[in-house]
């Protein structure tokens, strides 16, 4: 299995050899940006992309097919439509708060995409609590969320920003709880340790019970999160026209749109890398020869189409679910997610004790 | 009918009867409450249920006359009254004693300036508030003077008046707040993709809970009904298809029937056997839209296009026959436009077989699934004696466990030679509003199975003359559209022209009703109560 | 709420999810129904009763057989038609009606049928077109009569 690292390696050995440790250091951090950053925009209109697709095939229709080859091209359309649309500006907002709300959201969006492990050695942010930074970060974005609702001065957004602060704050709850259960199962909060720990069998079938009960209720959480149906009761199409970005306009819209895609990615990753192996290919302790031929596929493959079929899932239950009720939503969470996710976590805590698992 | 006359003689002495297939009685403006009462209250009478008020310009005198129905005893009356002050005309109110004339007396002060004495809003209903003139008046100056093409935006009041009729004969005016300025109110529409077309609510909200909310219509509002009465009937017949538009072809059928009754045409069975076809295909389309449009107002988009996907069928198959998807233009005076088309029997029972699977997967999708059971179930509850009130007719009405399907109570075309089951519900929830509109569509495909093979051979219309007049006197014929009885009032005084035409819209209760049911609830279950009441705008405005 | 209804309801709620997963999933793989529309121009036809817009028929020869009565004009609802005549002498000292301009406004046209339905020859129809989006209003007011037509002999 090829080890990114060794690229990393090389880059830096190449870079200190020829500039001061500062400067290079300098020149690592902006290529780094670049590469994150471009690697958000793309898998962003990847994204919306294969979501119209989708969603099209449920819905019998065929989706974008005019821009491009089988309409490849639309995302990359509607990105460059959303660019040189104008910023509307609207009276009687809070500016300051206006303008800012869409950056925070898509800087909360881009930290966490930092932590993920996108395969062997492909990682920019790796240290010993991982995984809590990752969860502490993507939670600032409900703060550009409730942001954007309070200073459009509209009601409609309002009232979306404020289910959507219920909703994510509640959520938070069940996230932090199904991810510690396996955090208690793979003993580190470092996510690449936790990775590599699944070389021998992922945590979703080592964990059996636990772990898949963890599984089923982080993929909900998971979903309310970013505030997708069934659980897209901030932008609610046909309660609140669109919520709290109700009177956004141009890039700063776009914003909201792309970081409403990344966080499905982020879910997603983290849902991989933590159940599923991540980067890990599928190993069966015995079958050596099968292993093998597993490796010859590369990380960021297995990485990639293990979050796709996460993704996949996910906009399954948008495109099939209808909206929850914001009582409803509520109720779903403290009243069954919450006690499922407190006797799971105690029955990880047994397993781990009396080591009754693969 | 005697005993009808007797016992309302024998009640207002001073009333004068009429006998007519609908009786008559006209009593003054100051008696006009307390018949009304007794009509309602009277073991014997129970006219409970208020299909249709009418306001009526006499040419000297303005007036209104309202069809009253007995759901217990079947039995109809219109009660005429009449104001002969052009100036300051005042009526009682009867909306203490059926609920539906709340807003239909609004629509008559709104079309004639009749002042309604004891209601508690008397506010414009279609019209803007700065609107000079009341339009339906005969003496109306439809002058670009008078009403200018507005530039500005309409201000809307938040205060309403009532006027209260003072033991001396007086008249008081009372100032009525309609939302304290401290209310937080948002307007749900006019452009809000859960009210299907141009209506505004505004709601007031305490948080999520809905606290009351204010229909304002209007905002599609062609005065179909004043237009109607410069046309010929022919000409009138265009118009219905625009009201509800998913009920294009029940509302002509109504149009159709009333006029032909009243010429006294003979339809040959034929043509009753195809437009029950085409009024079950309407039914069909109307119900599967219905469908989707609950989906996706609940969410749930992707079985909103399930929906459309089986819509498209029945579409193309009467745009086949009728040349129109949408607006039908089929039902003619003395019997349709044309014979059905030769494919429409293959094409029918190729989709007799096609539905119930599909069917299947709705209620896999949707009909079961938890989230769209606990969005419905329990919300905006409506019993069965404020339905009848309201006159909430239709599949909504008959969620409430009111059995008013106007092709069981008053048979017509071919209705009396099928069998099919009405759907009935009892909880009046949303839930079983939702229910009894999927088994329609369950009866009728059975409908369409019993007849489809038995189209009877005969022509497809009747010759007429080529100018139609219509005899004096007033008729009225009601069918069961999508959403409830359709009915259609003429008052004809011989001419080629209606005098008065009136169409009773199902819609109108419907949409008044939303106050009511959302009121505590959550906004979610507002969307939720509109979708399964199922109002359709351009049939609430005319 | 006793915990076997708490539980009953959870799992009966969750297989309600799961049956509807399945559906659509299994839709999912179905034949789409889109009609790619400018592509599937050739073979895309309209019902034949279907209403597009108003013709005056013309024969191979091109004759109407618009006599200028003006009964379609007076049936219309909307003003829609507009029938320009002219009164013509002929040798005989006969004075008779020749239709000049047959004018139809698309925009205003409520597809009603009455002008053909009334007209007492026959010589208007309703044609299945349908791609009638134009630029502007004006373009949308048609002469139906064809440059150089005239009124076919009765038979």
């Amino acid at each position: 299995m090829f080890d990114f690292s060794v690229v990393t390696k090389w880059v830096d050995d190449l870079l200190n050899g020829i500039l001061s440790p500062t400067w290079a250091t300098f020149i690592e951090f902006v290529l780094i940006g670049v590469c994150i950053l471009t690697a958000y925009a793309v898998i962003a209109l990847a994204l919306i992309y294969i979501e119209r697709k989708v969603c099209a095939f449920f819905q019998c229709r065929l989706g974008p097919n005019r821009v491009g080859p089988f309409g490849l091209l639309q995302s990359v359309a509607d990105m460059f439509k959303m660019l040189i649309k104008e910023i509307i500006d609207i009276k009687h907002n809070d500016k300051f708060l206006f303008n800012l709300a869409p950056y925070v959201v898509i800087a909360a969006s881009v930290l966490a995409f930092g932590c993920i492990p996108f395969g062997k050695g492909l990682h920019i942010l790796d240290f010993n609590i991982g995984i809590f930074f990752l969860i502490a970060v993507s939670s600032i974005g409900v703060v550009g969320i409730l942001l954007a609702g309070w200073s459009s001065n509209n009601k409609y957004s309002l009232i979306g920003a404020m289910r959507s602060g219920a909703q994510m704050i509640s959520y938070e709850l069940s996230i932090g709880l199904s991810i510690l259960t396996i955090v208690i199962f793979a003993g580190s909060m470092q996510l690449s340790t936790i990775v590599e720990s699944q070389a021998n069998g992922w945590f979703l079938f080592r964990g059996h019970i636990p772990a898949l009960i963890a599984f089923l209720v982080y993929l909900v959480a998971g979903t309310a999160e970013t505030n997708r149906g069934p659980f897209d009761l901030p932008e609610a199409d046909s309660e609140l026209t669109a919520g709290y970005h109700t009177e956004y306009s141009g890039m700063h819209f776009g914003f909201f749109y792309l970081a409403e895609y990344l966080n499905l990615f982020i879910v997603a990753a983290v849902a991989s890398t933590l159940f599923l192996g991540g980067w890990m290919p599928l190993h069966i302790p015995g079958w050596d020869g099968f292993n093998q031929i597993m490796d010859y596929i590369p990380s960021p493959l297995w990485f990639l189409g293990k979050t796709a079929v996460m993704i996949f899932i996910m906009m399954w239950f948008k495109w099939t679910f209808p909206r929850l009720r914001i009582d409803q939503l509520l109720r779903l969470e403290w009243k069954y997610l919450l006690p499922i996710n407190l006797i799971n976590l105690v029955l990880m805590v047994i397993i781990v004790v009396f080591k009754i698992h693969f | 009918m005697i005993a009808l006359k007797e016992k309302i003689t024998s009640l207002v002495p001073a009333a004068a009867f009429d006998e007519a297939a609908i009786p008559t009685v006209t009593v003054a403006a100051s008696e006009y409450k307390q018949l009304a009462q007794q009509l309602r209250n009277d073991a014997d009478l129970q006219f409970n249920y208020l299909l249709c008020m009418t306001g009526m310009d006499f040419g000297d005198s303005l007036g209104v006359v309202i069809l009253l129905e007995s759901t217990t005893h079947l039995h109809q009356i219109y009660v005429k009254t009449v104001t002969a002050d052009r100036e300051n005309p005042y009526i009682p109110s009867v909306s203490d004693i059926w609920d539906t004339a709340r807003i239909n007396e609004r629509e008559v002060f709104d079309f004639f300036g009749i002042r309604f004495t004891g209601h508690p809003d008397m506010r414009r209903l279609f019209l803007r508030n700065d609107w000079v003139g009341y339009p339906l008046r005969k003496d109306y100056d439809a002058g670009e003077a008078l009403n200018p093409v507005p530039t500005e935006n309409e201000d809307i009041r938040d205060t309403t008046l009532t006027y209260e009729a003072l033991p001396d004969g007086a008249i008081a005016a009372r100032e009525r707040t309609v939302f304290e300025s401290e209310e937080y109110v948002v307007n749900v529409g006019p452009q809000h993709p859960a009210t299907h077309g141009v209506l505004h609510f505004r709601v007031s909200l305490e948080g999520e809970t809905v606290k009351k909310v204010d229909v304002n219509c209007g905002y599609i509002h062609r005065g179909i009904e004043k237009l109607c009465e410069k046309l010929t009937y022919p000409q009138t017949l265009g118009y219905t298809d625009r009201l509800d538009y998913l009920g294009s072809h029940q509302n002509r059928h109504a149009l159709c029937m009333c006029i032909e009754e009243a010429l006294g045409l003979e339809i040959p069975d034929r043509v009753k056997y195809i437009r029950t076809i085409m009024d079950e295909l309407q039914r069909l389309s109307s119900h599967l839209l219905f469908w989707s449009c609950l989906c996706m107002d609940l969410g749930a988009l992707t079985a909103f296009f399930y929906g459309f996907r089986d819509r498209e069928k029945v579409l193309n198959m009467m745009e086949e026959t009728t040349g129109g998807r949408l607006i039908q233009n089929y039902n003619v005076i003395g019997g349709v436009s044309a014979d059905i088309h030769p494919n429409l029997v293959s094409r029918i029972k190729e989709f007799l077989t096609y539905l119930p699977p599909m069917l299947k997967e709705y209620r896999d999708v949707f009909t079961g699934n938890v989230i769209a059971q606990q969005r419905m179930k329990g919300i905006g509850v409506l019993d069965t004696a404020t339905a009848i009130s309201y006159g909430v007719t239709g599949p909504s009405g008959r969620a409430s466990g009111w059995a008013c399907d106007t092709r069981k109570r008053k048979p017509y075309a071919a209705y009396d030679k099928v069998e099919f089951k009405e759907a009935v519900r009892t909880e009046g929830d949303s839930f079983a509003r939702y229910l009894v509109r999927i088994d329609e569509i369950e009866q009728s495909l059975h409908i369409l199975e019993q007849l489809v093979d038995n189209i009877p051979e005969g022509d497809y219309a009747v010759k007429t003359k080529p100018v139609i007049k219509l005899p004096e006197g007033c008729f009225f014929k009601s069918v069961e559209a999508s959403r409830g009885e359709f009915g259609v009032y003429i008052e004809s005084r011989g001419d080629k022209n209606p005098y008065r035409m009136k169409f009773r819209s199902p819609c109108l209760p419907l949409v008044d009703v939303v106050d009511m049911l959302s009121r505590d609830g959550k906004i979610a279950d507002l969307i939720a109560i509109g979708g399964t009441l199922d109002y359709v705008v351009p049939d609430i405005d005319r | 709420m006793n915990i076997t209804t708490y539980l009953k309801g959870f799992f009966n709620g969750l297989w309600s999810l799961l049956v509807g997963m399945k559906t659509t999933l299994r839709i999912f793989f179905r034949k789409k129904t889109t009609e790619c529309y400018p592509e599937n121009r050739g073979t895309l036809k309209m019902f034949d009763r279907f209403r597009g817009e108003l013709t005056l028929i013309h024969n191979e020869n091109n004759e109407h057989k618009c006599i200028a009565c003006g009964i379609c004009e007076l049936n219309c609802p909307n003003h829609t038609i507009r029938v320009v005549s002219e009164k013509i002498t002929d040798a005989d000292g006969k004075t008779t009606r020749v239709l000049q301009r047959y004018e139809y406004d698309l925009g205003s046209c409520m597809f009603c049928e009455l002008c053909t339905r009334t007209c007492p020859h026959g010589a208007l129809a309703f044609t299945p077109t349908f791609e009638n989006a134009v630029y502007t209003r004006s373009k949308l007011v048609l002469k139906l009569n064809r440059e150089g037509s005239k009124l076919a002999n009765k038979k």
